[in-house]
């Protein structure tokens, strides 16, 4: 409806300006050429006298164009030469210059519309040119007849075209509305159909479907982490129930204190786990970004060596760390980067400090920030390192050690909060764990104190 | 002696668990079910602390503790939270609060905390030399040099800073996550015993050569520096 009313709308107005046009231009193009003719005899007068003027009289006349006429006439109108019959009509009384008016050409009955130029030469007498506007009246009439069909066409073709457009674009948008409906009823299946000519609704379409695409992975991995959740809860909580009941048992004050002990570690263990699975959750669905500031990933990193050093050397190992003096600036979430890289750390002890070296090293490539934690454990055979970044794919099922299964799964996605990735690697022997970053050097993002760095 | 502490807190249960166990540390405890009735009690500053949940009904936690900021209102207050990722407590932090502890929490850590607040708040309230004493052992914060029993004792720069911390929670306990966030100032949860280690280390340094124990263990809360 609107689009028809816009199309109908643009057509008057190209109408309109057609119009005006070429209605102010006849005009105009009649008087230029009554006044030039004027102005011509008139020059005529001036350099040859009346009998120059005489010749170019009888010139015009005897051309013969019948919408041009020429007279003189003296001082009182009375017609002295040319193809007029009487001096011509104007509204306003006789003047010199351009007017319009009524003439009657010698040997016609009937006055004509005309446009008109006086010169009053000096002897008093009237020199009169003029020019009908017959033609040109026609020819408006015509124009303006055929303007009116134009403008009828217009119509119904501005109509056609709306209903058209209309249809079209209610069509495009009712795909993508039947897609939403299905969403409001559950149903995340259905994508919006895309036609591959790439104009604005295919990139909606394309949007949208995108969006479903990953709001439909993220209830997947929703679905996989309630499930595994509420699978694994069902251990911690059996050996919480257990160390209860058995402190519930005992007679023994010293065996009840010790089993009063394990119930609040398994509680601990339990509330830890939940933790950090709300922390993995968290990250992956992005939140904490509006924490993210600058800060110097090299001083973190040799911060936390520096608190892991002690920790490797009672497990026996020793702990190498390398990072370049320049600072390695990162736009990112401090406390959270700390604990992915504690959490390497940590993993590097718990499964790597055998090996005896375990080496951290932070460092930039390009526009790429990596901190590498390595050590010569016996390392993670390739065909199960995605398995292992898994929540909850805890590679030694036999191990009951409290949320080992969900360290690097942690790690994994506070990489993805800062859009890098956690990367695990061959050592020979050993594992290889990356923290990649990707820093940007964007200007815009640079804080204002940057340049004292 | 006793301080008065405002509790905010809207399940009754964990009210009278901690109001009985704070009242048993000679703490007089004054309850607030909501956080209207938590803000407007807490806003004549007549209280030493004030332990406030952060989920509340009316007014929650984070709301109230602006307001009473906005108020200058400057008594210390602990957060107590279900909320209790990373984001989360950075973000409680930086809303004003003095503390965060996370639900579930063993009530030796809270007392912990607590008495480290009002602790602080003493400390501001008479600015004593800048000295620190405990028993034989001498810390200068100045020049920060330890000395025991007049000998000097070499000190790496964090654990200087974990003795500081514990010199001034003199005779309290002080718990592993407290030092971790005011040490380290980290605000997740190590796996390891990392913390564990690093107090050795430092009572090893403190009691080598000494007859006296300095750095005492206290099963089941974290650590206590006493003579």
């Amino acid at each position: 409806m609107l689009a028809g009313l816009l199309a109908l709308l643009s057509n008057l107005a190209v109408l309109g300006f057609i119009y005006w046009r070429t209605h102010d231009e006849a005009a105009s193009a009649l008087q230029r050429q009554v006044t030039e003719q004027g102005a011509v005899l008139a020059d005529v007068y001036r350099t040859g006298g009346m009998p120059a003027l005489t010749d170019a009289i009888q010139d015009s006349t005897s051309y013969g164009d019948p919408q041009t006429a020429v007279g003189l006439f003296d001082g009182s109108g009375r017609q002295q030469m040319g193809n007029l019959a009487t001096l011509p009509h104007t509204t306003e009384p006789v003047r010199d210059g351009f007017s319009n008016g009524l003439l009657r050409f010698q040997g016609e009955t009937t006055p004509e519309a005309a446009a008109l130029e006086f010169r009053r030469l000096p002897t008093g007498q009237w020199l009169v040119s003029g020019r009908t506007v017959g033609d040109s009246f026609a020819l408006r009439q015509t124009l303006e007849r055929s303007l009116l069909i134009a403008l009828a066409f217009a119509l119904l073709l501005g109509l056609a075209c709306g209903v058209i457009l209309a249809n079209y674009v209610s069509r495009r948008i009712g795909g993508i509305v039947a897609v939403t409906n299905r969403i409001t009823a559950k149903d995340l299946s259905r994508r919006v159909p895309l036609t591959g000519n790439g104009d604005a609704f295919d990139r909606l379409g394309h949007r949208i479907n995108e969006m479903l695409d990953r709001i439909t992975a993220l209830m997947d991995e929703l679905r996989m982490v309630t499930d595994s959740l509420a699978h694994d809860l069902r251990s911690p909580v059996g050996r919480l129930r257990a160390a209860a009941h058995a402190a519930a048992e005992t007679g023994d004050p010293a065996e009840r204190d010790q089993a009063l002990a394990n119930v609040l570690r398994q509680a601990d263990s339990l509330t830890r786990m939940l933790a950090t699975a709300l922390e993995i959750s968290r990250s992956e669905a992005m939140t904490g970004r509006e924490q993210f500031a600058w800060f110097d990933a090299g001083e973190l990193t040799s911060e936390l060596g520096e608190m892991y050093d002690p920790v490797v050397e009672e497990a026996g190992a020793r702990l190498e760390i390398e990072r370049p003096r320049e600072p390695l600036r990162l736009f990112g979430h401090r406390q959270l980067i700390a604990q992915a890289v504690s959490n390497l750390i940590e993993n590097a002890i718990r499964y790597g400090a055998a090996g005896g070296h375990i080496l951290l090293v932070a460092g930039k490539i390009g526009q790429q920030l990596t901190i590498v934690v390595a050590d010569r454990g016996p390392g993670i055979p390739a065909e199960r390192r995605t398995e292992a970044l898994k929540r909850f794919g805890r590679l030694d099922s036999s191990r009951s050690d409290e949320g080992a299964g969900l360290g690097l799964a942690l790690v994994r996605s506070i990489a993805h909060l800062h859009s890098g990735e956690l990367v695990l690697d061959e050592n020979a022997p050993g594992l290889i764990a990356s923290l990649q970053l990707p820093v940007s050097d964007d200007p815009a993002a640079e804080p204002a104190d940057a340049s004292a760095g | 002696m006793g301080r008065k502490i405002l509790l905010v807190e809207d399940d009754s249960e964990t009210a009278a668990y901690l109001s009985k166990g704070l009242g048993q540390e000679g703490h007089s405890i004054e309850i607030a079910s909501n956080g209207q009735e938590g803000l407007f009690r807490g806003s004549d500053g007549s209280f030493d602390l004030i332990i406030l949940d952060r989920m509340l009904p009316v007014l929650d936690g984070i709301a109230v503790l602006k307001a009473l900021r906005a108020a200058q209102v400057a008594t210390p207050v602990l957060v107590l939270s279900a909320l209790g990722s990373v984001g989360d407590r950075i973000d409680g932090l930086e809303s004003g609060s003095d503390d965060y502890l996370v639900k579930p929490f063993s009530f030796a850590e809270l007392l912990a905390r607590v008495n480290a607040l009002l602790r602080r708040r003493e400390a501001r309230l008479n600015p004593a030399d800048h000295r620190l004493t405990v028993g034989d052992l001498e810390i200068d914060p100045l020049s920060r040099s330890v000395k025991r029993g007049g000998k000097k004792i070499e000190l790496k720069p964090r654990e200087y800073l974990l003795l500081e911390y514990f010199a001034r929670n003199e005779g309290r306990v002080v718990t592993r996550t407290m030092l971790l966030e005011q040490v380290w100032d980290y605000h997740f949860d190590p796996g390891t015993n990392v913390i564990d280690v690093h107090v050795s280390r430092l009572r090893r340094k403190l009691e080598d050569g000494f007859e006296r124990p300095l750095l005492h263990t206290v099963r089941g809360a974290g650590y206590m520096l006493a003579a």
